[in-house]
């Protein structure tokens, strides 16, 4: 199964969990062997830019156990001036079984969700991930320091 | 709303807005009863009751002991053993620990046989053998739901992801869990809860994050945000985590609560009853 969500993601989203990767069967800081997709400047060289991400198409590849199974699943992203430009996810990574079991209790599937700009709403606030403890912040800012250093 | 009272507690940030600015002895008492349960729940500090019983041991049970851990067991039964509340040592395993080392070593499962070492019966709270408590998926939102009984009339408490209201109509956004400039969605509370748990809120390495799989102590992979709308943010907030895994969606039925959730391969799924014909609920699919 191979699926593709393009989607406008911010580089902290995504790109966080690649720059920080320590661990695994990780492609790290470096493009895939690949060309950078279409759109990404006409030039094969990945250009550095003020936050230290090159431009380019990033793979990172990860396995793990589940009780039943070990699921294996392939992450691609392309990266366009610290902006994700597309997310592509190869793997399936939940059994068939157990999807169609749980299907009776799920009213709605959108296989790609690209989402509005928020200020684009009116809205009230926000629920998410954006927001989080001082504390933990902390820590990941000294762990991109020592990342860097 | 037009009085907004900001603070920091629990490692996290809070917003309560109210028409009218709270009095002194409210702020105290929300004080008190956000202090009272850090210092029984709290994994981040030495001297809290969870800290002091990870040896094993007994005390006095918490006020809010007999119906989180009952939320537990009905929570680890729904999902295989998934969610487990001595998954403490798993978090710190990874690094997820009092000091936020964040260095993470191989996992270790979470004991299967919680039940049987964790007891709080008779208004004692009793731990046999070594384990660390961690109430982190539904912690939060009881505390919201505290904090929320202490004020009377209209309010918004936000506990930076645990939601609930009564009387004001609120919109909210539901960030999509890869750009935070976007939604997935919007929904209306009035009177209710909502719940987010993203599993980039608290991330800090390769897959790395703070919800786990207890039967295996590794972040869950599968699913990257979930929200919950329930009566009680106790409630939307164990949903939210029981939808980290594939028995979520029956769980949440069972117990009337409406879901979003967003899976690490883009897709979405929902179960959001009469909310979106009613106008309540939107989703940008």
């Amino acid at each position: 199964m191979n699926r593709s969500a393009r989607t406008g993601a911010a580089l902290a989203g995504v790109a966080g969990v690649i720059a920080l990767a320590g661990c695994g069967a990780v492609t790290v800081g470096a493009p895939a062997e690949e060309e950078p997709s279409s759109g990404a400047g006409g030039s094969s060289e990945p250009s550095a830019n003020e936050a230290g991400y090159a431009d380019g198409t990033y793979t990172a590849e990860g396995s793990y156990q589940t009780p039943e199974t070990i699921e294996t699943v392939s992450v691609t992203v392309t990266l366009e001036d610290d902006v994700v430009t597309a997310v592509e996810v190869t793997g399936d990574p939940q059994a068939r079984e157990s999807r169609q079991y749980q299907g009776q209790f799920i009213a709605g599937i959108a296989d790609e969700v690209v989402g509005v700009d928020i200020d684009d709403l009116a809205v009230d606030r926000v629920a998410g991930s954006s927001l989080t403890s001082g504390g933990f912040n902390e820590a990941i800012k000294r762990i991109k320091q020592d990342a860097a250093a | 709303m037009t009085a907004t009272w900001r603070f920091d507690a629990i490692g996290t940030g809070w917003r309560i807005d109210t028409p009218e600015p709270l009095p002194e002895d409210i702020r105290e008492d929300v004080s008190g009863a956000i202090a009272a349960f850090d210092a029984a729940w709290s994994r981040f500090r030495g001297d809290s009751l969870v800290a002091r019983l990870a040896p094993g041991g007994e005390a006095p049970a918490p006020p809010d002991a007999a119906d989180m851990l009952d939320a537990y067991a009905e929570l680890g039964r729904a999902t295989g053993g998934a969610v487990n509340p001595l998954v403490g040592a798993s978090l710190e395993r990874l690094g997820y620990d009092a000091a936020y080392s964040l260095r993470a070593q191989d996992p270790v499962a979470a004991p299967a046989d919680w039940r049987a070492r964790l007891t709080w019966r008779d208004g004692t709270l009793r731990l046999r053998g070594r384990a660390t408590i961690d109430v982190g998926a539904l912690g939060k939102g009881r505390l919201v739901d505290r904090v929320a009984e202490l004020i009377p009339g209209p309010a918004v408490v936000d506990a930076s992801g645990d939601l609930r209201v009564r009387g004001v109509p609120q919109r909210v956004a539901l960030e999509h869990p890869y750009d935070p400039r976007r939604a997935i969605g919007v929904v209306t509370v009035t009177d209710g809860a909502l719940c987010a748990s993203a599993a980039n809120r608290r991330a800090w390495g390769d897959g790395l994050h703070h919800v786990l799989d207890a039967r295996t102590g590794a972040p869950v992979r599968t699913v990257a945000a979930t929200w919950a709308l329930a009566e009680t943010a106790m409630s939307a907030d164990a949903a939210a985590t029981a939808l980290f895994f594939e028995a979520g969606p029956e769980y949440a039925h069972a117990h009337g609560v409406d879901w979003v959730r967003m899976l690490t391969d883009g897709r979405a799924e929902w179960s959001l009853g009469s909310r979106i014909e009613r106008g309540e609920a939107e989703l940008f699919t």
